[in-house]
């Protein structure tokens, strides 16, 4: 029995320390921490760590400058996976440390809006660099998109069909997702709203397949001139490469997720044309955009996507608003971001009473193997 | 009628795939009654081995026959660590499945460590160009990656039903204590086994990674299931049923995908796996096997 | 004397004092003031100790390796979200008519393929766990499709809402695990349970002395089917957010390895299972990329060294493997041929 009771007094020592663990934290010193919270494994963890790099050459660029309030800045990093469950729990974690003041994150839009609400109850403020369903703002005033709004990306890309490539028949393929879903239904209600367009075809494909011969061959017998294919990087190097083997002459359009690299390498010859709405375009004369392009080469080894560079933006308008608001409290620095004129990479943000970054989009297109600025 | 035709056609190169990956099900499961669940993970293991050979300016042929080496030594690793322990052991069927099922996890995630998860270009090794035939275009991929599963897999049946290694083969899989007494090495022929899986798995790796030009560690997932879906449907053990049973899941899942939907493409494989398994256990080309007691 | 040894009987001889130590250490929890993080991890564990030990019955007594729970749990998930949304059915009336639905589609998956045996029996429940995924995902009417299910209110009783806050929810998962455990355990020591154990011993045997295994069997996987549904409809309110991709093939294999880890046939081995896969990834975030990896080597290693599970030790289960099994297989010759 002895044995038994010396056991029971060693489990209640170790929840003991490890419950006062918790709680004790607020030094002075403390640098300013801003919590990473990204896929970093599975399926989608290049994007994270591409997010993870923007954001980091972001604050070393603070940091050499001094840090914000005189506090050096940090951070945080987690790894959700991109899965609605671990992102939760992620985000009790982050809310359990108070030194933690914003969050960049999470990946999709579904694993963005499951931890928002405990963001937005804890007061803890989070931009999602790339979120793009409609509600995920509508959360609450703590929770900010510094992503294109993606009904302004398709109206771009609608007005480009009708008026520069004056097409009419469009067909639309769309990612089984939850984002290829609603935004595959934005495109169709726009291109259907247009009377210069007429929607021919809405198909949709598994993002796990790489095959879409099914969908081409049905777009293609509905006699789509153009196709606006909404999906994630992966989808177009595979797509471009059969339907121009069916149809060498048709006209692919996509969407801001388009604007990488990796599409060019994927799809070699067959995206050459190919259109895009980019907020952010890497190989602009700006000084600014130059510097973090270097940068992220040297660290990533590949040119930043638009997202990438929405990521490092998102940081540096948290540390503005932290700047501006002089203070770590978290009602003014949440003032702060909502009434900020941020001069980006990604061009001049504000955001709108839902807490929408508005963006102005540039056209870009494929040609000769790289990227070059369309002008109307 | 067009698409129909052209989806025939999609559906009938796939297959062809399905089935040299379904062969590596069958090779393992006649000889040790075992459901290698790790097969898909090896067959991406057998795309990256040719996408990094590539890489090191390899020619395509070359690429896909180091890949091959490798792969197979891998099929063989496999065994010699992790399985044949558990055969000398005499542990119960699920514990080798089990086992399988970890290595699926172990290849699949240091492929995402060496590599990254993203999909990575893969060249473009067969495009003769497409050409038009009736007035339907073809791409010459689909006919090269036929051409080349259909030769393999009637090469391994010829090597399986023709050559005393083959002879060896099939007299363990029908009594491995038998065969041992007769002076058969049951040993090598599981390495062999092995080998000749990993072997299969790394071409239907290569082929598919130049037909979508892309690969990624997770490739193997979706088709590593439909292929052994294509090995019941065939039944399994059987070589001429994986033929058969990869050429069907190909062709339905294509059909399917045109008047369906694509969505549902991926269900197909698991619908014939469950009527087939309700049906006829055996499966096509299977033999009843009867329990004594 | 060996470690294990000594734990076993440090355990067997003190089993009464262990069990109220616990419960009491269980019951108390909330009050050491833990971060709702910790907090989280605990409910989570709990779900996952009633959906290993679903998966035991059918895999640790009746010897049937089911991957398709995953599937049954999302069958539960969804009834219960559903009913509480659409119908505006409260959280407990949902939570028995999520079971009941879960029950009966495993009695519909039982029905025919339960006559099939072995790793045949294993793949068409994988396939079952994926086939339902894909019904969640294009039945867009009535699941909402990709897009998944949102603002799933919170359990309430008498008026006062489960939260986190005031650790209802951790009470309410404490709870209905104690009651599945209370139920295991009954269903175990019942002649059900010992029919059960039968058929995983020698079904040719069993059938012999008049049990009808197929009934049996069906019943294994109903039971299983109802409780990981009962997981399920728990799971939905705690999150609040549900999609199609909460229920991949991932959650199906997680909960097999976490009850091989801790020890098919035991139901000790099942909480263990549970709690330890669940905070080895979290205490080992700084792992990151390697965590799959070993995750893995876990399966094969427990194989190879010790199949009978970490705390499988006493079990009258099949994965020790006794003379008389092996016996058994030299007999039979090249049936179960070399594996």
């Amino acid at each position: 029995m002895k044995r038994g009771v010396f056991v029971l007094a060693l489990v209640l020592a170790a929840f003991l320390a490890v419950g006062c663990g918790g709680g004790q934290s607020q030094a002075s010193s403390v640098p300013v921490k801003i919590a990473v919270a990204l896929p970093m494994t599975g399926d989608n963890a290049e994007y994270g760590k591409s997010f993870l790099t923007a954001a980091e050459i972001m604050v070393e660029k603070w940091n050499k400058a001094g840090g914000v309030l005189g506090k050096q800045i940090e951070l945080v990093i987690y790894d959700d996976k991109n899965s609605a469950e671990e992102a939760a729990s992620i985000a009790q974690k982050i809310v359990s440390d108070k030194d933690i003041i914003g969050v960049l994150g999470h990946f999709s839009s579904g694993v963005s809006m499951t931890a928002a609400p405990t963001y937005q109850e804890n007061k803890v403020i989070e931009i999602s660099n790339c979120a793009s369903h409609p509600g995920y703002s509508k959360i609450g005033n703590y929770i900010f998109r510094n992503n294109t709004v993606i009904s302004a990306e398709f109206n771009v890309i609608v007005d480009v069909v009708a008026n520069d490539l004056k097409l009419n028949k469009v067909g639309i393929i769309a990612i089984k997702t939850d984002w290829g879903n609603t935004a595959g239904g934005i495109a169709a209600d726009l291109v259907k709203a247009n009377p210069k367009l007429t929607l021919v075809a809405h198909e949709e494909v598994l993002e796990t397949s790489d095959d879409h011969g099914p969908a081409i061959a049905k777009l293609k017998a509905a006699g789509a001139e153009a196709v606006i294919a909404v999906g994630m990087y992966s989808l177009y190097g595979p797509l471009a490469r059969q339907y121009k083997e069916v149809d060498p002459k048709i006209q692919l359009l996509g969407v801001s997720n388009a604007y990488t690299q990796q599409i060019i390498q994927l799809g070699g010859d067959a995206v050459e044309g190919l259109f895009a709405p980019v907020s952010f375009f890497a190989q602009s004369d700006d000084p600014e955009v130059k510097a973090f392009v270097d940068e992220f080469k040297k660290r990533f080894g590949m040119e930043p996507s638009a997202l990438a560079a929405q990521a490092y933006d998102s940081i540096g308008i948290l540390l503005e608003a932290i700047k501006s608001a002089g203070s770590l409290e978290r009602e003014k620095v949440r003032d702060a971001v909502n009434s900020i004129s941020y001069p980006g990479i990604t061009g001049p943000t504000n955001f709108d009473s839902i807490g929408d970054a508005d963006k102005k989009f540039q056209k870009v297109r494929i040609q000769g193997g790289k990227f070059i600025q369309y002008k109307g | 009628m067009a698409i129909f035709i052209q989806q025939l056609c999609n559906g009938l190169a796939l297959g062809l795939v399905y089935a040299l990956v379904a062969v590596g099900y069958s090779l393992v499961f006649g000889i040790l009654r075992l459901i290698n669940f790790s097969h898909g993970a090896v067959y991406a293991f057998g795309a990256h081995a040719a996408f990094f050979f590539v890489g090191l300016n390899f020619g395509p042929v070359p690429a896909i026959i180091a890949a091959l080496v490798i792969t197979g030594l891998l099929g063989v690793v496999i065994d010699k660590t992790a399985l044949a322990p558990l055969r000398k052991k005499r542990s119960v069927p699920i514990a080798a499945l089990v086992t399988t099922l970890g290595i699926s996890n172990i290849i699949q995630n240091l492929l995402v460590v060496k590599f990254g998860s993203q999909r990575k270009p893969f060249p473009d090794f067969f495009n003769l160009g497409a050409f038009t035939l009736g007035g339907i275009q073809f791409s010459s991929r689909q006919f090269v990656m036929f051409g080349v599963s259909l030769v393999l897999l009637l090469l391994l049946l010829l090597v399986v039903n023709k050559t005393k290694i083959g002879l060896a083969m099939r007299a363990t899989a029908q009594n491995a204590k038998a065969a041992s007494l007769m002076g058969i090495n049951v040993n090598s022929i599981i390495t062999l086994t092995f080998l000749m899986g990993g072997a299969s798995a790394a071409i239907a790796g290569g082929m598919v990674g130049g037909y979508y030009q892309v690969v990624y560690p997770g490739m193997g997932f979706m088709i590593g299931l439909k292929a052994f879906a294509a090995s019941v449907l065939g039944g399994i053990g059987s070589l001429p049923g994986a033929l058969v049973g990869g050429l069907l899941v190909g062709v339905i899942e294509s059909i399917a995908a045109l008047y369906i939907g694509s969505n549902y493409r991926d269900s197909m494989a698991f619908i014939i796996l469950i009527v087939v398994l309700i049906v006829r256990p055996a499966g096509l080309f299977g033999k009843n096997e009867v329990v004594k007691v | 004397m060996d470690i294990t040894g000594r734990l076993e009987r440090f355990f067997s001889q003190r089993r009464i004092f262990f069990f109220a130590v616990v419960i009491a250490l269980l019951a108390a929890l909330p009050a050491f003031g833990f971060s709702r993080y910790i907090m989280r991890i605990c409910i989570v564990i709990s779900i996952y100790s009633m959906l290993t030990l679903a998966l035991n019955l059918v895999a640790g007594y009746t010897g049937q390796l089911s991957m398709g729970n995953g599937g049954f749990y999302a069958i539960g998930a969804y009834t219960a979200t559903l009913l509480m949304i659409n119908a505006g059915l409260s959280f407990w009336s949902s939570l028995v008519v999520a079971a009941a639905f879960a029950g009966i589609s495993g009695f519909l998956l039982g029905l025919p393929t339960l006559r099939l045996k072995g790793s045949y029996l294993t793949i068409v429940t994988l396939g079952f766990g994926e086939i339902v995924r894909m019904i969640l995902m294009n039945w867009d009417t009535v699941t909402n499709g990709t897009l998944g299910v949102r603002n799933i209110p919170l359990p309430s009783l008498f008026g006062v809402s489960l939260s986190f806050t005031n650790h209802g929810l951790y009470y309410l998962a404490l709870v209905l695990t104690a009651l599945v455990s209370v139920f295991c355990a009954l269903v175990i020591n019942s002649k059900v349970g010992r029919a059960f154990i039968a058929i995983r011993e020698d079904e040719i045997a069993a059938q012999m002395m008049g049990i009808k295994t197929v009934r049996y069997k069906v019943l294994a996987f109903v039971l299983s089917a109802t409780i990981s549904g009962i997981a399920g409809a728990f799971y939905a309110p705690m999150v609040g957010y549900i999609d199609p991709n909460s229920f991949t093939f991932d959650i199906s294999s997680q909960i097999i390895s976490m009850a091989i880890l801790g020890g098919l046939g035991t139901m000790r081995g099942m909480y263990f299972g549970a709690a330890a896969l669940i905070v080895f990834p979290e205490v080992s975030r700084f792992l990151m990329d390697y965590r799959f990896v070993i995750y893995g080597l876990i399966l094969v290693l427990m194989m190879r060294f010790r199949p009978q599970g970490l705390l499988g030790w006493r079990t009258r289960l099949p994965y020790r493997f006794g003379k008389v099994l092996e016996r058994q297989l030299a007999a039979e010759g090249s049936l179960p041929p070399l594996l």
